[in-house]
C-alpha cells in the first residue's frame, strides 16, 4: 500500500501542480473533467450498455403510460410498478460498473482530498501539533513520557506540550513563520520522527494525520508515509484549517467534494452522448 | 413508500461520475414517479367531478370493451376455402361461437374509402374519401386524396440559417366524425392504431397512431434507396431512387440523401456520409452510415437503423430504415427501405396525442411509421425478391401486433381497433401464385412462397387464436376486412380507351407517354380517368379548363359513358372487363359529393386499371397482360369483393355493410349514432338481453 500511495503522491504531485498557483476551482474542474471522461468510458466498458438501454426505456415508457393513462387508476399503479421494477433493474445494472470503479475512486479521491480538503499554514497562523501514543511510550501514572518536539527555522514551537493521560496525547502549539515546506521531529527514546508541515497558500498536498502503518490508515491517509512500527507514536495530527474550494465562508474539508462530486456529474452528463455512453 | 425511500440515494454511494449519475437518474425517476403519480392521483376525483358537472354521466354501455381487429384485405372466398379445409381453425371457432358473414364494403372498395367509411358510419360523399387519389381542379395533376401538407412560409433570417416562423399546415382532408371521437365525448377511451386515413392524427379521448398517407422522411409515400454498381437503368416507375455505388478494391464512400433542409434557402438535401467496405472473404458488408456501424450478409434484412441528419446546430431530423444487400458477386447492391419518421421522435405529428408514438417506442422499440410500411415498389421493381418482402411484411406485423397487444392489456373499458395491413400486402404481391396461368407468374411455376396467402392466413389465425385469449366476459371482438381479394391479370387503360373514344385528345404532336396527364389538350377533352376506380368529366366551372356544361350535356355524356363502359369486353381475351360504371350521384349523397369522381368503374374479376393510367399515361393498349409482382388487387367492382365479418356475438342483421362497423361501436357503449350516419348498428339491445355489460358474453 505505502509503495502504491508513493507512485500516487508523485503522480498526483505532479499532474496537479500546473495549478497550484491557480483559484482551487480551476484544479477542482479539470480534475472532474478528466474523471468524468475516465469513469464514463470504464462505465462504458464494464457495464451491460444494451440492457441499460432497454431497461431505462422501460423506465420512460412507464412514465408516458402515467401521463396517458391518467383517468385510469389501476393503469397508473401498474405503471409506478413497472418503473420501480425497472428501476431496481437498472440499479442493478450499475453494480458491475460500481465494483469496477470502487478501488480506484476511493485512492483517487484520497489523494486530491489532501490537495484540496486543507488550506495551508499562512506566516503567523497557529497550529496544534497532537501526538497519540502506545502503552510502550510510558507516562503511565499520570507521568509525561519523555518526548521533545523540535521545530526547524520558519516554524515556531509556541507552547506546550499538554499532556492528557486519558488519551495519551501530547499537544503543542507551533505558529508558521515564513513559507516553506518543514519538518518537525520528534524526539523518542526510541529515535525521532518526522512530521510535514507546509506554510503555504497554495494548492499542495498537505498531511493533516500522519498514522501507523495498517491497509485502512493508509488508504485513507495516504499523503506521508506511515510510521514506523517501532515508535510508540500512533499518529501525529496537525491542525491545518479546513479547505473552502477558494470560497470564503465555505470552510469544510468536503467543500472541494461537492463542486467535484457536481463537476464531474455535469461533465459526464454532457459527455455521455459524444462518448456514447449509456447511464 | 418504504420501498421508494429505501432507494433515495445516499451521498456516499456516490462512485465516479458514471455511477454518479447513474445513481441521480435513477433517484430522480423515483422522484418524478412519486411526485407524478402523486399529482395524477390527487387531481383524479376533481377531473372525474368536472367531467360529471360538464358532460353529466357516462351513458350505460352493453358491453365493456369493443375490440376490432382489422385484416385489411381478407377475403371471405379463401377464408372459405381454408376454413373448410380445416387451415383455419380459430375462425371457425369463432364463426360457431358468434357469427360470420361477408362484409360489404363500400363503393370504391379502396382501403382509404373503405376505411374511413369504418371510421364515420358513412358513405364518401359524407367523408369525401374517394381514391387514394384527388385531382388539382386548376391543374389537373394528382393530389394525395386524404392528406395535405403544406410549406412553411415564413422565416427568419439568422445569418445562412432561416428559422421557419411557423409550423407547415397539415390537414386531414377525411371528414365528419369517427365513431371514436364521438364515444370519446363522452370520455369513452379508445385506441386506435393504424387505422388507414388518420394522419395528422384526431384528437379525442384517447390514443391513436396514424396510418396510411404518413409520408417518409423524403415526404413521399415511400421511396426506397438502392445503391448499386449496375449500370444505370430505367428509373423506377414507382417509389425508388437509384444512385451509383462506385467500388474501389471493394471500398465506396458516398452520401445518403435525406430530406430538404428547411432551414437552409432552397432547402438542399440534407447528406450523411455512407461508406460501404465489402468483405467477400467474411461474406459481408461493413456499413457505416451517419453514427451506425453495421454489418451486412448478403440476403439479410438488418433491424432497423437509426439515421440523424443535422439540420441546423442543435437541430437534428430523425429517421429509420432498413437496409439489405441484395447482390454481392460481380454486381454489389445496398437496398435501403423507405426511410419512416422516427418515431420516438418523429418530424410530423403520427400520434395522438403527441408523445404516444414515443410512448410505444419506448415499451416495443422502433417501429415503421409509413402509411404504406411495406415495400411493395421494392418487390415490383425487382429489387428484392419474395422472401425479403415477405419478411418486411410480417416484421412490421409483429410490431403491429405487439402494439396491439400492449394497448389491449391496458384496456379497461372503451375500444380497441388495429388494423393489420400485412394480408392486402402480401396478397396483392403474392396473388399470382395462387391462380393458374396468372402472366406475372410466368416461369415461376415453381416459387418457393408459392403458398404465402395459404401461410398468411394461417397466421392470421393464429392472431385471432391469440386475441380469444385475452378476450374476457363483456367483451365484443370483430375481425373485419375492408374488403376482399381478386386477381389482377389485365390492366385497363381508361384514358387510352377515352383517347380511343373521342372523348380525350392530345396535343398536336404529342404522343400520350407523358405520366400524369401531360400532354392532352383540355380544351376538347371531355373526360379523363385519374386514380384507381375513377372517371372525371371536364367539367366546365369545376375543371380549370372545363368545357362540359353542367347539368343536361353532363348527365348526357355520362349516361353515354356508362352505356359504353357496361359489360366492356377484352376481345383478346374473351372476357368482360368492365362489369358496370357507377354515377357517384345515384351511389350516395352527401356534402361532399362534389368532389366525386363523377363514375366509378366496377372492373370485372381479374381486371384492374393498368398501371400506365395509374400514373396519368394515355398512350398503349386498352387491355394489356399485368405481368408486375403486384398481381392481385380490389380496386374492382365492390359487389365481387366483400370484405369479412367474424364476431363473438350474434349480430341482428343478415347482411352486414363495413359502414355499419360506427353506428354499431356507439350503440354499444350506449350511445345514439348521430342521425348524419348511413350505417345502421349491428345489435340490438335484447342481444345483451339488457344485462350489465360485465354479465354479457
Amino acid at each position: 500500500m505505502s509503495f502504491l500511495n508513493n507512485i500516487l503522491r508523485r503522480l498526483f504531485d505532479a499532474a496537479l501542480s500546473p495549478f497550484s498557483g491557480l483559484h482551487p476551482l480551476v484544479g477542482i474542474a479539470v480534475v472532474s473533467l478528466v474523471l468524468g471522461v475516465a469513469m464514463l468510458l470504464v462505465f462504458k466498458w464494464t457495464s451491460k450498455q444494451e440492457k441499460m438501454t432497454a431497461v431505462k426505456r422501460q423506465i420512460h415508457a412507464g412514465l408516458f403510460e402515467i401521463r396517458l393513462f391518467n383517468d385510469n387508476l389501476r393503469a397508473i399503479l401498474r405503471a409506478i410498478g413497472t418503473i420501480l421494477h425497472h428501476n431496481l433493474r437498472y440499479l442493478g445494472l450499475t453494480v458491475v460498473p460500481l465494483l469496477w470503479m470502487i478501488v480506484p475512486f476511493v485512492l483517487i479521491v484520497a489523494q486530491l482530498q489532501f490537495h484540496y480538503g486543507y488550506q495551508g499554514l499562512e506566516p503567523g497562523a497557529q497550529a496544534l501539533v497532537e501526538v497519540e501514543l502506545d502503552q510502550s511510550a510510558g507516562g503511565l501514572g499520570g507521568v509525561r513520557p519523555a518526548i521533545t518536539l523540535e521545530a526547524p527555522p520558519g516554524l515556531l514551537i509556541e507552547a506546550g506540550p499538554i499532556w492528557v493521560p486519558s488519551a495519551r496525547e501530547l499537544t503543542w502549539r507551533i505558529s508558521a513563520v515564513e513559507q516553506g515546506d518543514y519538518e518537525l521531529v520528534l524526539k523518542t527514546s526510541d529515535g525521532e520522527i518526522t512530521k510535514s508541515v507546509r506554510v503555504s497558500g497554495q494548492v499542495v498536498r498537505r498531511s493533516p494525520k500522519r498514522l501507523a502503518a495498517g491497509f485502512f490508515n493508509q488508504l485513507l491517509y495516504p499523503a506521508e508515509d506511515p510510521l514506523p512500527a517501532s515508535t510508540p507514536i500512533r499518529a501525529i495530527g496537525l491542525s491545518y484549517p479546513a479547505g473552502n474550494a477558494g470560497f470564503e465562508g465555505w470552510e469544510s474539508e468536503l467543500t472541494w467534494m461537492i463542486f467535484f462530486l457536481v463537476l464531474s456529474i455535469i461533465f459526464a452528463f454532457a459527455l455521455r452522448k459524444p462518448l456514447k455512453v449509456t447511464l | 413508500m418504504a420501498l421508494l425511500a429505501a432507494l433515495a440515494v445516499p451521498a456516499e454511494a456516490y462512485i465516479g461520475p458514471g455511477a454518479g449519475v447513474a445513481l441521480l437518474s435513477s433517484f430522480l425517476v423515483v422522484f418524478t414517479t412519486i411526485v407524478v403519480a402523486f399529482l395524477v392521483i390527487l387531481a383524479w376525483p376533481f377531473r372525474m367531478l368536472w367531467r360529471l358537472i360538464r358532460h353529466g354521466r357516462k351513458p350505460k354501455p352493453w358491453i365493456r370493451r369493443l375490440i376490432v381487429v382489422g385484416l385489411d384485405g381478407q377475403d371471405p372466398k379463401l377464408t372459405d376455402r381454408f376454413i373448410a379445409e380445416g387451415k383455419l381453425p380459430n375462425f371457425e371457432k369463432l364463426a360457431k361461437s358468434g357469427c360470420y358473414h361477408r362484409l360489404r364494403s363500400t363503393f370504391p372498395s379502396v382501403s382509404p374509402v373503405a376505411w374511413s367509411s369504418f371510421s364515420t358510419g358513412t358513405h364518401p360523399a359524407k367523408h369525401n374519401i374517394y381514391d387514394f387519389l384527388d385531382r388539382d381542379t386548376r391543374t389537373y395533376l394528382p393530389l394525395l386524396s386524404s392528406t395535405r401538407i403544406g410549406q412553411v412560409e415564413r422565416f427568419f433570417k439568422l445569418g445562412k440559417y432561416r428559422i421557419p416562423l411557423h409550423k407547415p399546415e397539415l390537414r386531414l382532408m377525411r371528414k365528419s366524425k369517427p365513431f371514436w371521437t364521438i364515444l370519446g365525448e363522452k370520455f369513452i377511451w379508445s385506441t386506435i392504431l393504424r387505422v388507414p386515413i388518420t394522419f395528422p392524427p384526431d384528437k379525442f379521448y384517447g390514443a391513436e397512431l396514424a396510418a396510411m398517407c404518413v409520408p417518409d422522411l423524403l415526404g413521399t409515400q415511400g421511396t426506397f434507396l438502392l445503391y448499386t454498381t449496375r449500370p444505370a437503368g430505367e428509373r423506377f416507375k414507382e417509389g425508388g431512387e437509384r444512385f451509383p455505388l462506385e467500388l474501389a478494391e471493394d471500398r465506396c464512400e458516398t452520401t445518403l440523401r435525406g430530406p430538404g433542409n428547411t432551414f437552409l434557402e432552397g432547402e438542399p438535401p440534407l447528406e450523411l456520409p455512407l461508406s460501404v467496405e465489402i468483405d467477400r472473404a467474411a461474406k459481408l458488408a461493413r456499413i457505416e452510415v451517419g453514427a451506425e456501424k453495421l454489418e451486412l450478409t448478403p440476403g439479410k434484412l438488418s433491424d432497423w437503423v437509426t439515421l440523424s441528419f443535422r439540420a441546423a446546430p442543435g437541430i437534428t431530423v430523425s429517421g429509420i430504415c432498413r437496409m439489405q444487400i441484395t447482390e454481392m458477386a460481380e454486381h454489389v447492391s445496398l437496398y435501403i427501405t423507405p426511410i419512416s419518421l422516427d418515431p420516438e421522435k418523429p418530424a410530423m405529428p403520427v400520434s395522438h396525442p403527441s408523445y404516444y408514438s414515443t410512448y410505444l417506442a419506448k415499451k416495443i422499440g422502433p417501429f415503421s411509421t409509413l402509411g404504406l410500411a411495406e415495400d411493395t415498389w421494392a418487390l415490383n421493381e425487382g429489387v428484392i425478391d419474395d422472401g425479403t418482402f415477405l419478411q418486411q411484411t410480417y416484421d412490421i406485423d409483429k410490431e403491429r401486433e405487439t402494439m396491439f397487444f400492449a394497448a389491449l392489456d391496458r384496456l379497461r373499458q372503451g375500444t380497441l381497433a388495429c388494423v393489420f395491413d400485412a394480408t392486402d400486402r402480401i396478397q396483392h404481391m403474392f396473388w399470382r401464385y395462387i391462380e393458374e396461368g396468372h402472366p406475372a407468374a410466368r416461369g415461376k411455376e415453381d416459387a418457393e412462397h408459392k403458398d404465402a396467402i395459404e401461410d398468411l392466413y394461417k397466421h392470421n389465425d393464429a392472431l385471432v387464436g391469440r386475441v380469444m385469449e385475452k378476450t374476457k366476459d363483456g367483451d365484443v371482438v370483430m375481425v373485419i376486412s375492408d374488403h376482399g381479394f381478386s386477381s389482377f391479370r389485365r390492366g385497363v387503360n381508361l384514358n387510352s380507351w377515352l383517347h380511343a373514344e373521342g372523348y380525350l385528345h392530345l396535343e398536336d404532336g404529342d404522343d400520350g407517354t407523358s405520366e400524369w396527364l401531360r400532354g392532352i389538350d383540355w380544351s376538347k377533352t371531355r373526360a379523363y380517368a385519374l386514380g384507381l376506380t375513377g372517371m372525371y368529366l371536364n367539367l366546365e366551372g369545376r375543371e380549370a379548363q372545363g368545357i362540359v356544361k353542367p347539368g343536361k350535356e353532363a348527365d348526357e355524356l355520362k349516361a353515354e359513358l356508362i352505356a359504353k363502359l357496361h359489360e366492356l369486353r377484352d376481345e383478346e381475351k374473351t372476357e368482360v372487363g368492365i362489369n358496370d360504371a357507377f354515377d357517384t350521384s345515384s351511389l350516395y349523397s352527401g356534402p361532399y359529393l362534389k368532389n366525386a369522381p363523377d363514375l366509378l368503374i366496377g372492373y370485372n374479376a381479374g381486371y384492374r386499371t393498368s398501371w400506365d393510367c395509374a400514373t396519368g399515361v394515355v398512350a398503349g393498349p386498352v387491355f394489356e397482360d399485368n405481368v408486375k409482382a403486384w398481381s392481385g388487387d380490389h380496386c374492382i367492382d365492390p359487389r365481387l369483393v366483400p370484405g369479412i365479418l367474424f364476431c363473438n356475438h350474434v349480430i341482428d342483421d343478415d347482411d352486414p355493410a363495413l359502414i355499419d362497423i360506427a353506428p354499431t361501436a356507439l350503440k354499444l357503449f350506449g350511445l345514439e349514432p348521430p342521425a348524419h350516419m348511413d350505417g345502421k348498428p349491428l345489435f340490438e339491445a335484447s342481444s345483451f338481453n339488457g344485462r350489465p355489460a360485465k354479465e354479457a358474453s
